[in-house]
């Protein structure tokens, strides 16, 4: 992990091949080499457009400051399939990531209010209900996949219940969930590629949701399935595109994201034992400890911008139509804003980590997922006496999302406490 | 020297008001209000943090 005196030839250094992702996890010792050798560096690779790997904690601040000049709507992310493809002649979905001023934030304000630190605390009794559920299930058992058992059962529920989805359908989100991100994993892949798989599934949930939205344009209620439903930009109802993409990206951004910052953060608690012993015998550090988790994990390994007229990024002239790829998890170990950049302290402070991003596009459910950490593990620091792992990570193969498919442990789960 | 919150991009995150209350309060309308718009010395420092740690970037200050 501190591999800063590693070096690297700038012709062969690969920091976007899923398949890296998949067996070492983050390439951190090629970023670390990056931000000192090359922080603005052009980057081309087979199946995908070139673009400028942007490694540094300002100039990934810089250009998120300017969704003008750097916009989201040409290129959303760096993807890199196996096979040469097809540029598709038209989006698959129109959201909140490939949306630009003034569309962004019109969308953006139909459900910001709920994702408010206000707004989220009032759900916190229920997310205190559904992760202390999820831990009675642990208590008789003394191994399990931390993933399938735990990590992903939490932040899917959650979603399913702002959105309304009834429970017996949540399966069919996590394995949409899985297909959008995964659907370069052989392990989720259907049909024949990740294309298809992605396809089918964004499909199957925009089905799903059509009928839904039916259902709550004649009977509203509270939940947000039926506020997008509603809703009305500038006078004018939502179009069924947009408001079936808006779901699209609830649904997956809600699951994926909490579910892999919470194993991530299980991991570095068992790797940095010292760490939680020190969470264990101080609950106050649990703030903290969730800031540094998602710091340590980043879950969003990347998005793209593409700049709108010629500029420039750390003196690199970057041309119009140029896009750049901002690795956040590379940022968050920036040697110029943290301290001990890869060490793990769930005290840390401060920590202005941009895991979120940051900017017109800073994360919608930024205060969702923390509340949920908190309580996750807030939880397990009460009642997780101990954990090891039991087999090897499993990681995703992709370059977007940092994902751990499975992590078997051993453990002891406490009863909760009486209150 | 002025501090400004762009009411269009403010969603009421709390930072700057946890960053420096004495100059930023988040109403029950989840905006940021601006309660002294020319601050000094230790304050500006904590509103200087305060646009820095805005998860949206709202707060900017401006030389007069």
């Amino acid at each position: 992990m501190q591999a800063e005196q590693q070096q690297f030839s700038l012709d062969t250094l690969n920091i976007i091949g899923p398949d890296h992702y998949a067996k070492n996890g983050y390439p951190h010792a090629e970023w670390t080499y990056l931000r000192k050798q090359k922080p603005v560096f052009w980057c081309e690779f087979p199946n995908t457009d070139p673009f400028w790997a942007i490694t540094k904690y300002a100039d990934i601040v810089q250009i998120s400051k300017q969704p003008r000049l750097f916009n989201n709507s040409q290129r959303l992310l760096v993807f890199v399939p196996d096979a040469p493809a097809e540029p598709d002649p038209v989006p698959p979905f129109r959201h909140l990531l490939n949306m630009d001023p003034p569309d962004h934030g019109d969308f953006r304000s139909i459900v910001s209010r709920r994702f408010t630190p206000r707004a989220v605390r009032e759900l916190e009794p229920e997310i205190e209900r559904i992760t202390g559920e999820v831990l009675d299930r642990m208590v008789d058992r003394t191994s399990c996949d931390f993933v399938i058992d735990i990590s992903s059962k939490i932040p899917l529920a959650v979603i399913a219940e702002l959105l309304g989805v009834p429970h017996q359908d949540w399966e069919k989100l996590f394995r949409w969930t899985n297909q959008v991100i995964g659907g370069g994993d052989p392990e989720f892949q259907e049909g024949t590629n990740s294309d298809e798989t992605f396809d089918r599934a964004r499909m199957e949930l925009f089905t799903y949701f059509t009928d839904m939205v039916a259902r709550r344009m004649k009977n509203p209620t509270n939940d947000i399935t039926s506020i997008v439903a509603n809703s009305s930009i500038n006078g004018t109802p939502m179009p069924q595109f947009e408001m079936l993409s808006y779901y699209f990206l609830l649904v997956v951004a809600g699951n994926e994201t909490t579910r892999n910052a919470t194993t991530g953060g299980l991991l570095a608690l068992i790797e940095n034992p010292e760490q939680f012993h020190r969470l264990k015998q101080d609950r106050s550090l649990v703030k903290s400890a969730v800031e540094e988790i998602v710091r340590w994990t980043s879950p969003v390994i990347q998005f793209a911008r593409t700049a709108t007229q010629d500029t420039e990024v750390r003196a690199q002239k970057i041309r119009q139509g140029e896009s750049v790829c901002l690795f956040y998890p590379s940022a968050n170990r920036d040697e110029d804003v943290f301290e001990n950049p890869f060490k793990f302290d769930v005290g840390r402070n401060p920590n202005p980590h941009i895991a979120f991003g940051i900017g017109e596009h800073f994360c919608l459910g930024a205060n969702l997922a923390r509340l949920e950490l908190e309580v996750i593990f807030r939880q397990l620091a009460e009642r997780l006496d101990y954990a090891e792992l039991a087999g090897p990570v499993e990681r995703l193969r992709s370059s977007f999302v940092g994902g751990i498919k499975h992590m078997p442990i051993k453990c002891q789960m406490k009863p909760a406490t009486m209150q | 020297m002025k501090v400004v919150v762009d009411l269009k991009l403010c969603e009421g995150n709390m930072r700057c008001q946890e960053a420096a209350p004495e100059v930023f309060e988040v109403g029950d309308d989840d905006r940021s209000r601006v309660l002294i718009e020319n601050p000094t010395g230790a304050t500006l420092e904590r509103v200087r943090l305060a646009a820095r740690l805005c998860p949206r970037q709202a707060i900017t200050i401006e030389d007069k």
